[in-house]
């Protein structure tokens, strides 16, 4: 791979005797957007800090662009990091602030008076130069942020849930606009949050964090229609999880039974040994509702709750053995708790997880 | 609970006033007495009052008139208080040279005769100078003890001048008391805010023992603090004892009764009133703009210069303020640990109170202390407050 | 290297600042009339001396009534003057708060230049009253401050909730806003009698022969004749230091512990 970014070869890091980065292996690529979701405490942040130099790994090695960079302290790195906080320094102007990385690196004064006006120009604050940081918006302030990670033409972009703390319509726009500029500057951007719409919408690939290893990693899509791990099922979106074993072929995927003998066909990533224990996960979106009977993974079941939810119903069925969630169209009005309905999925919408 | 109601406001009032009628009476009717002595000029007037009513309308080219004359024999005689006298005779002296003999002579003449004719005791009497100088010493106030504080004076035509070197030494003695000031300040300054930034990057049991540190010299007794201070530096003391001990001085070298005992003793009491506004500062500015200066590219000397250097300005400012406006009102450390050369302004304006009576000195000097305090004052209290519209 | 440094500093500066209090203790031991390091043998005669020498005795025990009464009256005129602060919404609260506060920021020669003199008129100059006056002028900053910090730690609406369970004003001041302030208030009236204790200029002005306070005894011992009298009072002031704030601290521990601990930190 010769466009290879990033690698964190082996990359441990201990507090202690408590390790919250656990022999963790990573590739980036040039170009490429890679977050990092995981619940609270799983090490995001403290991987991002490993790689901008501000922690070091006590095992492995974190390699940029071929080199080990374990002994070049951060000054020297050329990664732009934007923190969840934004960091300006509060008594430098908004053109102060997106200078000083070139004041930094000794660059002319005409030269860094024309890259501040570009960049600035860039994220659209161009009005906003002479403004100190205390008089912008949230929003400002956070692209004021970017401008100044972005302003010196970094390796790398490190951005530490840098939209956590915008309310929800300006957090979808930075997220488009960041998206735009990596395509336009063709950025390698390491992206940490919470938000799993967030890291969907944004990423070319997710890796999905769990204490401190990497359960899963691979594009949106398959994230969330593939998922490996019962955790990345649960922490991607709602699903809903039949417990089972593996009962022969069925087209190109398996046949699961279920523990009361039922039948159910799924899609699967590679081949399974029978017998083998595994989960069934079903989005809440692929399962359709009728009252006709007949056809393959079909379950009676009785409507228990519904609820509008605006762009979607959400409805609990009692199956018996288990409790389903179904988002349905909100135009599906009909469906009143009590009645009595079949549940229907295609084998491509259901999903085998090895438990 | 109230405070809109009338009833909350006067409870309000109610409990505020004791406190201000307290600190109308024994604080600032004290500082007013101390303005009010920088400037009173009655040693004369007290006991002139008929001459005073006599001069009245004399011009002071033509020799002076008989009513005045006799007013001044009345006056003098009706005098009981020898020390009075004694006071108004040094005031009309420093004015005019001569009137000591003068005085004397007459006195001793009035003693003597009922009412004699001045003129005729002494013939200097008959001349306006001498008249002059005490129509001149007649007002009530007087502007002297002030140019005084600051070596100045008016010459025989009212003119401010520039006393003679030998004449005071108020203007070596306050430059003398800033310099110090200064010292003691820079002093501080250079070990208060490493070791600001020292407690603000530890954490933990270290960080408590490095606060305790310096808030333990800040809750004991001053004098406990200089008198240990006497024991190390003396020329006996733990310093020398260790030097000659370990052969490193032949014979003690002197610490104590000098500038640099002084600045050690002064630099230790004030050292808390350094760190505590800096720790302060340094707390409120998120550790993250390191961060993000070293990410940008800054090493880690031109991120502290361009990053933490100026956010903690105020704190330097706030606390230098606080060292220097303390240290120029000092005056127990340096009366105990200084020698004669050390003595600052305060020592001065004790001296003048409680060694020679001399309160019109005593309180020009404080005046001129009281005013600099002042002003500081209001600069750091600017200061901090810009501090608390920001936080 | 760096952090070597750093090492290399911290045990210098805390050095610095401990040094002196360390020096001092042993020498209230001493066996020796000087007070110089070595110690020939360890002693109790300087204790002896401080409890039974006439001018010790005296000063001790005018430092006791000084002390006290500074403390009631700095402490009764502070907190209702921080009580009222509170209350009152008039545009010359700051200015009033300044007022308050300047005692600790004017030079006290100059004061007490002021007070000798102010003093003879009014009648109060070498008396135990003076001296109780002066005093309580420069304790009254440390009172106000740390009683208005305490009420600034009282949310309201503790208080309105009170007046609306049916308590009267003064009511709710007795049960809810004094105790709640009190830890403030205590913190105060210790602050006041440290800062008596330790006054000297004022003194040196307004007190008679008679007022001669511990701090005065102390100041004219080490101008004078310098003895270790003066270490084994300084030991008795830094165990009386020591023993203040641990009992500061366990009582605002078990404040703190009474209350849930949801409100330490006011
Ligand atoms: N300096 C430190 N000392 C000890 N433990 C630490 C330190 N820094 C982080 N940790 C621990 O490491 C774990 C991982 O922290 P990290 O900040 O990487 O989590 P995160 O995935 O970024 O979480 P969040 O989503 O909440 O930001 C946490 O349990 C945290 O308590
Ligand atoms: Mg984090």
């Amino acid at each position: 791979m010769s466009d290879l970014r990033i690698r964190f070869d082996h990359v441990t890091k201990c507090y202690g005797t408590l390790c919250v980065v656990d022999d963790l292996e990573l590739d980036i690529a040039k170009g490429e957007f890679v977050s990092l979701l995981g619940p609270s405490g799983s090490g995001k942040t403290t991987l991002l800090m490993m790689l901008a130099g501000f922690e070091s790994p006590t095992k492995g090695r974190i390699l940029v662009d071929g080199e080990v960079i374990d002994n070049t302290p951060t000054y020297k790195r050329d990664m732009g990091v934007v923190f969840q906080s934004y960091a300006l320094f509060p008594h430098m102007t908004v053109g102060d602030n997106i200078a000083f990385p070139l004041q930094m690196r000794g660059i002319g004064k005409a030269e860094i008076a024309e890259r501040v006006t570009r960049v600035l120009d860039m994220v659209q604050l161009s009005a906003m130069r002479d403004r100190w940081p205390a008089q912008l918006s949230g929003g400002q302030q956070q692209r004021v942020a970017l401008a100044r990670a972005l302003v010196f033409e970094p390796r790398v972009v490190l951005m530490d849930e840098p939209l956590g703390a915008l309310d929800k319509n300006l957090r979808e726009q930075m997220q488009l606009d960041i998206r735009a500029l990596h395509n336009r500057l063709g950025l390698t951007i390491v992206f940490v949050t919470h938000d799993q719409s967030e890291a969907l919408t944004m990423s070319d690939r997710i890796a999905v964090f769990n204490k401190g290893k990497i359960e899963q990693i691979g594009s949106p899509r398959e994230i969330y229609d593939h998922p490996s791990t019962r955790f990345v099922a649960n922490f991607i979106g709602e699903t809903n999880l039949l417990e089972g074993i593996v009962d022969g072929a069925a087209g190109n995927g398996v046949r699961v039974r279920l523990p009361d003998g039922r039948h159910i066909a799924a899609a699967a990533s590679d081949t399974l040994a029978d017998g083998q224990n595994v989960l069934v996960s079903i989005r809440p979106e692929r399962i359709r509702l009728d009252d006709l009977h007949g056809g393959t993974n079909q379950l009676a079941a009785r409507i228990t709750d519904s609820v509008y939810q605006g762009n979607h119903l959400r409805i609990q069925l009692d199956e018996g053995a288990h409790n389903f969630v179904v988002h349905l169209d909100r135009k599906a009005a009909q469906h009143q708790p009590g009645a009595e309905v079949m549940a229907r999925f295609q084998p491509d919408d259901c999903w085998v997880i090895r438990s | 609970m109230s405070a809109s109601t009338g009833t909350g406001r006067f409870a309000a009032v109610a409990l505020i006033a004791p406190l201000l009628v307290f600190i109308a009476v024994f604080f600032i009717w004290p500082l007013f007495t101390v303005m009010s002595q920088s400037v009173s000029d009655t040693a004369v007037l007290n006991l002139l009052p008929r001459t005073a009513q006599a001069a009245k309308g004399w011009d002071p080219e033509s020799p002076p008139t008989v009513e005045m004359k006799t007013a001044l024999a009345e006056d003098l005689q009706a005098v009981e208080d020898r020390q009075a006298l004694g006071d108004m005779t040094r005031r009309l002296n420093s004015a005019q040279p001569g009137f000591r003999t003068l005085m004397s002579r007459t006195t001793r003449a009035l003693r003597k005769d009922d009412l004699p004719d001045l003129g005729e005791v002494d013939e200097r009497w008959n001349q306006p100078v001498y008249w002059q100088a005490i129509v001149g010493a007649l007002s009530p106030t007087t502007d002297r003890y002030l140019l005084a504080a600051v070596d100045l004076e008016r010459d025989v035509s009212g003119n401010i001048v520039a006393m003679p070197e030998e004449a005071s030494a108020n203007r070596t003695i306050m430059l003398r008391t800033f310099w110090v000031a200064a010292l003691v300040t820079l002093c501080c300054l250079a070990i208060g805010f490493p070791y600001a930034m020292l407690i603000a990057s530890t954490e933990g049991w270290k960080r408590q023992a490095l606060l305790g540190a310096v808030l333990l010299p800040l809750w004991t007794s001053l004098l406990v603090r200089t008198a240990a201070w006497f024991i190390i530096l003396q020329d006996n003391g733990l310093i020398n004892w260790m030097l000659t001990g370990l052969n490193i001085t032949s014979g003690p070298i002197p610490l104590i009764f000098n500038r640099t005992g002084v600045v050690i003793a002064m630099t230790h009491v004030l050292l808390p009133f350094m760190v505590l506004p800096i720790y302060s500062v340094l707390l409120s500015i998120p550790d993250n703009l390191m961060k993000a200066a070293s990410s940008l590219g800054a090493h880690p000397m031109r991120a502290f210069l361009r990053v933490l250097l100026p956010l903690s300005l105020r704190g330097i400012a706030s606390g230098s303020l606080l060292v220097f406006m303390t240290a120029i009102g000092y005056y127990i450390t340096p009366a105990l640990i200084g020698g004669a050369g050390d003595q600052m302004i305060s020592s001065v304006i004790a001296f003048y109170a409680t060694g020679s009576a001399n309160w019109g000195m005593a309180g020009a000097l404080g005046v001129v202390l009281l005013a600099i305090t002042i002003l500081l004052y209001a600069v750091y209290g600017r200061l901090s407050s810009a501090e608390e519209r920001r936080g | 290297m760096f952090q070597g440094l750093r090492l290399v500093f911290a045990i210098a500066a805390v050095t610095f600042l401990l040094a002196p209090l360390l020096a001092i203790l042993p020498l209230a031991f001493t066996s020796s009339v000087f007070l110089t390091y070595p110690i020939p043998e360890f002693s109790m005669r300087w204790f002896d001396v401080l409890f039974t020498a006439a001018s010790w005795k005296r000063a001790i025990l005018n430092s006791l009534i000084i002390g006290a009464g500074t403390t009631v009256l700095a402490t009764v005129l502070g907190t209702m003057a921080a009580l009222g602060l509170r209350n009152w919404r008039l545009p010359f609260k700051g200015t009033v708060r300044t007022l308050f506060l300047l005692p600790m920021v004017v030079p006290a020669v100059v004061l007490g230049v002021g007070m000798q003199v102010l003093f003879v008129r009014l009648g109060i100059a070498s008396s135990y009253a003076g001296v109780i006056v002066a005093h309580t002028v420069v304790s009254i900053p440390f009172v106000v401050v740390s009683v208005i910090g305490a009420l600034g730690g009282i949310d309201r609406r503790v208080e309105l909730a009170a007046s609306s369970l049916g308590a009267s004003p003064l009511t709710v001041f007795r049960k809810v806003t004094l105790p709640l302030a009190m830890p403030g208030i205590l913190s105060g009236a210790v602050l006041a009698f440290a800062t008596s204790l330790d006054e000297v200029v004022l003194t040196l002005f307004v007190a008679g022969p008679n007022q001669r306070t511990l701090a005065r005894q102390m100041f004219a011992t080490i101008r004078e004749n310098i003895s270790p009298a003066i270490a084994a009072a300084a030991f008795l002031f830094i165990v009386g230091t020591i023993l203040l704030a641990a009992i500061g601290l366990i009582v605002r521990r078990q404040v703190a512990a009474r209350r849930g601990l949801q409100k330490s930190e006011s």
